[in-house]
């Protein structure tokens, strides 16, 4: 054990004081390598992205957690517990029945009837043969206008629910846009037709739960008005109130409108990154 | 038949000049350090100095050489150095200072109740032309380790040596003498084997005038002093120790 | 980055208020030359070696190795909070956590640092590893300190992974959630850690036979200063971090820490803090008339030298001892806060006088009857390095408080809940 020590001699404090000091540190070394491997196997069976996706939405501010039901009308005030999957929330079907009670008006933004909205400012759309399209909504797009740069995912690769689906850059922001289902990528479209991804989704399409989490109908409403009621609290001035109270039109390409406002914090909270 | 090496220094005899100081620097290599101060110095032989306190016509002084005293029982040095850099040869008793293995955390210096442990300051350097005289038998200590008498091991190595030379296994006694004892002039350091009843230095030691200083600690020492004085046999202990007057806080520095 | 102006606002966490930038790096900017200055103080010491000090082969131990023994004993704070919370599942410590790692870490590193150089060499530092004497206490607390100040770093870790922009790497956000879930372990570890460098900085002194001033007898290979430091390190650790998060309190302005934990920490330290002082009399009185006497020292001598009187033993022991216990355990003066804060100065400064007394006053203080009392000045490379290690730690402490998540508001409370 110690090579090249001239009279180094063994006594029993030396077995005993070795020992414990070992036992130190081997607990030491294991507690770092049990983390380092859990960490791995949390990637592994993709659990880290589930994980990352409820840090970050508890991460969120109380009124972006809103449940979709609060914001339907159907209940007065619920906040999500589930990081907004409905496919796990055991109230869902609870308060699913009750009748919605939302104004729809219109926002002077573009959410068509016929899709399925996640909160990261995605949309789906059922396609024929069980394939889904998903794309940036309106607001999205109102919001980053023309991106710099677009960085889509491979075709043949699985995308997991809430993970990264794209990424991309605007005025030096980073983008991630957040994948509202899962399934393998079948397809991408490119700057001509619009950016989206065709999904073909891991549950079949007759699996009631394979869209259950998205939001339509009147909770949309509910939701693009507060978010719109969030962009204007966030890029006022500085100490003045908000304006456009009534919901005035949301102009396109708001980033380069108002470049000087804190556009990470807006973006973080728009795609529910942190 | 393992030995007990110590001394008796007869402190009646020093005239403290200083001589066993100049063959310990020059017997162990011990660069000159001109920049050093009392106390920043390389002196594993240091004489010093003390007084009765008195003034005028009472007053008496002694001078007293300080080493390392070798102590037997639980010392210090070797109990508190981290990294087993101080050892006591069993085979002679020698606490044996080994700069190769210090790290410098001068943990033993502040542990030493005899003050007889010295850092390396600086880098040894010696003036030019001064190396012809460096004592080949003895290695230099680097800057930043600690060193201290060793009872001059390299006059005991080149003895176990010579007997082994001649086929024998003990030493003769007459070849291994410190530098210093063979310095002094008035003959005032006896060394020998104190384990040995028949030896001259073991028989001093057991004189009614020898004392060890701070012998109360429980370190006991291997070198012992010698006086007819009653007071100067009194400093073995503590101010307190020795008596009622603390006057003799104003004693000097040697 | 699109903006003119440079800002850092995207690193720090959202939601959270801190100042400008400019206003951050002009704060830093004095700390940055101190430990300019420092780390070319400490650069001599290691280039041109330890002359470069006022040490001396009496005074081998000084300014630094009183000041490594002190910090420790404030940092005590970090494995003693971890212990309550983790341990005794006292939650409401739990705000103060994160700072207690922080402050630990520093004091640890500070330490480390300053040993670092005090050696003659410190490239041999793993000399003690390789051949150590297990009688040493100073073995024991290499050991200690090297593995707590790794536990120390892995529990900054979590904190550090928090951080806004670190925590948007995936791995990195799972690494911290899942070492965070083994903190239990390492607190545990670090416990047993501290529990013996802490009893060992005490045994170092403690166990010298050879200086009477320090040497007290005990129980087995323990000398009475191995506990009497544990006790006052536990003691005093809990009063220092209140210290400095009022101290971050009065800088920012803000209101960080509850005032309950305030008093809940206040109530801890002082009730330790009396345990102490009455188990230090008792230390002392045995030593006055039983150990020392019977190694022939007269203990009253060692007070005949101003200004290390008897005086001093007052002041440790009562002013800086029973009084501040009294006031952090005291209803009335343990409701307001600028008691509060008194008394956790008086007991801070209390531990550091009696780390200076056991390092300073003992190398000072004559063994031989011929002898004199000495005098120690450091010399300004000391004192530099000292300051450099000062401005680290203000330097650590303010990045970690404008980027880290230190105090735990509501909403990261809640954080914590759903991510465990």
């Amino acid at each position: 054990m110690f090579p090249g020590i001239d009279g180094f001699h063994w006594t029993a404090a030396h077995v005993i004081f070795l020992s414990l000091f070992f036992a130190v540190v081997m607990t030491i070394v294991a507690t770092v390598v049990s983390a380092v491997r859990r960490t791995a196997r949390d990637f592994q069976t993709k659990r880290a992205i589930d994980f990352c996706w409820k840090a970050d939405f508890a991460e969120l501010p109380e009124p972006e957690r809103r449940c979709r039901h609060e914001l339907a009308g159907r209940v007065m005030s619920r906040t999500c517990d589930n990081a907004f999957d409905c496919r796990q929330c055991s109230k869902y079907s609870q308060f699913a029945v009750l009748p919605a009670r939302g104004t729809v008006h219109s926002l002077g933004l573009d959410y068509p009837e016929d899709r399925f909205y996640h909160r990261g400012h995605t949309w789906v759309k059922l396609e024929e043969g069980g394939i889904l399209t998903v794309g940036l909504d309106a607001l999205a797009e109102h919001v980053i206008g023309q991106a710099d740069s677009i960085k889509m995912p491979a075709i043949g690769s699985d995308i997991e629910i809430n993970e990264t689906a794209w990424r991309m850059k605007k005025n030096g922001n980073e983008i991630r846009v957040r994948a509202p289902i899962e399934g393998k990528v079948v397809g991408i479209g490119g700057p001509t037709d619009g950016w989206y991804l065709k999904i073909s989704p891991r549950l079949s399409a007759q699996n009631p739960a394979l869209l259950r989490h998205l939001l339509r109908g009147p909770e949309v409403y509910g939701w693009v008005s507060r978010e719109l009621e969030r962009l204007q609290v966030e890029l006022r001035e500085p100490n003045t109130p908000p304006s456009l109270a009534d919901g005035g039109v949301l102009m396109p390409g708001l980033m380069d409108a108002v470049p000087e406002a804190d556009w990470d914090s807006v973006l973080a909270e728009t795609f529910l990154e942190v | 038949m393992s030995a007990r090496y110590g001394m008796v220094i007869d402190l009646d005899r020093c005239t403290g000049c200083g001589s066993c100081m100049m063959a310990c620097a020059s017997e162990n290599n011990v660069p000159p350090l001109p920049q050093a101060t009392a106390r920043t110095g390389l002196t594993p032989m240091l004489v010093r100095k003390a007084s009765n306190g008195m003034d005028g016509a009472a007053r008496r002084e002694v001078f007293i050489p300080i080493m390392c005293m070798h102590c037997e029982h639980d010392t210090p040095c070797v109990k508190v150095c981290p990294q087993q850099a101080v050892e006591v040869d069993k085979a002679t008793g020698i606490v044996m200072q080994m700069p190769q293995r210090c790290l410098g955390c001068r943990y033993c210096m502040t542990a030493c109740p005899y003050h007889a442990r010295y850092f390396n300051w600086w880098d040894p350097a010696w003036p030019a032309g001064m190396e012809k005289s460096l004592n080949p038998g003895v290695a230099a200590r680097m800057r930043g380790v600690v060193e201290k008498c060793n009872m001059c091991h390299a006059r005991l190595h080149s003895a176990k040596e010579k007997a082994a030379a001649a086929g024998k296994r003990e030493i003769d006694p007459a070849d291994y003498v410190p530098a210093c004892v063979e310095a002094c002039p008035t003959g005032a350091i006896r060394f020998g084997n104190l384990a040995d009843p028949n030896d001259a230095a073991s028989q001093e030691s057991r004189s009614p005038e020898a004392f060890r200083l701070l012998a109360r600690i429980g370190t006991e020492p291997k070198v012992y002093y010698k006086s007819k004085e009653a007071w100067v046999r009194a400093l073995a202990e503590s101010k307190s120790g020795s008596g009622s007057e603390t006057k003799r806080s104003e004693v000097q520095h040697g | 980055m699109a903006s003119a102006t440079l800002t850092d606002s995207r690193w720090i966490a959202r939601g959270e208020e801190r100042t400008s930038l400019s206003r951050f790096l002009l704060w830093l900017a004095p700390w940055t030359v101190l430990l300019a200055l420092g780390v070319y103080a400490a650069g001599l010491c290691l280039y041109f070696g330890l002359n470069q000090t006022n040490l001396d082969n009496r005074f081998a131990f000084g300014l630094w190795i009183f000041l490594d023994l002190g910090v420790i004993a404030l940092g005590a704070g970090a494995f003693f909070t971890g212990f309550l919370v983790y341990i005794l599942k006292r939650a409401e410590l739990r705000p103060i956590l994160n700072t207690a790692v922080v402050v630990g870490f520093i004091c640890y590193s500070g330490a480390v640092g300053i040993l670092g150089i005090d050696v003659g060499q410190p490239l041999r530092f793993w000399f003690t590893f390789w051949h150590p004497n297990t009688h040493s206490m100073l073995t024991e607390v290499t050991f200690c300190i090297t593995c707590y100040l790794l536990v120390l770093c892995l529990e900054y870790i979590p904190i550090l992974l928090r951080n806004r922009q670190l925590r948007k790497v995936p791995s990195m956000l799972v690494f911290e959630h899942q070492l965070h879930k083994l903190v239990p372990v390492l607190a545990g570890v670090g416990t047993l850690l501290s529990f013996f460098h802490q009893g060992s900085l005490g045994g170092l002194y403690g166990v010298l036979r050879g200086r009477p001033f320090a040497f007290r007898q005990g129980l087995f290979i323990w000398p009475s200063t191995f506990f009497l430091f544990i006790l006052s390190a536990i003691a005093t650790g809990p009063s220092f971090l209140m210290l400095v998060t009022a101290t971050v309190e009065k800088v920012t302005g803000r209101r960080l820490v509850p005032q309950e934990v305030f008093r809940r920490l206040a109530f801890i330290s002082g009730v330790l803090l009396a345990i102490y002082v009455a188990a230090k009399s008792i230390d002392t009185l045995i030593w006055l008339n039983v150990t020392s006497p019977s190694v022939g020292f007269a203990p009253w001598q060692y007070y005949m030298y101003k200004p290390f009187g008897t005086p001093i033993l007052f002041v440790e022991i009562v002013l800086l001892g029973l009084v501040p216990a009294f006031l952090l355990t005291y209803r009335k003066t343990a409701m307001r806060r600028g008691w509060l804060l008194t008394a956790a100065g008086l007991a801070c400064a209390g531990v550091l006088l009696n780390r200076f007394v056991l390092t300073v006053q003992t190398l000072a203080v004559p063994t031989l009857p011929f002898d004199e009392f000495l005098q120690y000045a450091p010399s300004w490379q000391e004192v530099a390095s000292f300051g450099g290690v000062t401005a680290y730690g203000v330097i650590v402490y303010s990045l970690s408080y404008r980027y880290l998540p230190m105090f735990a508001s509501p909403k990261g409370e809640n954080t914590h809940v759903s991510g465990d």
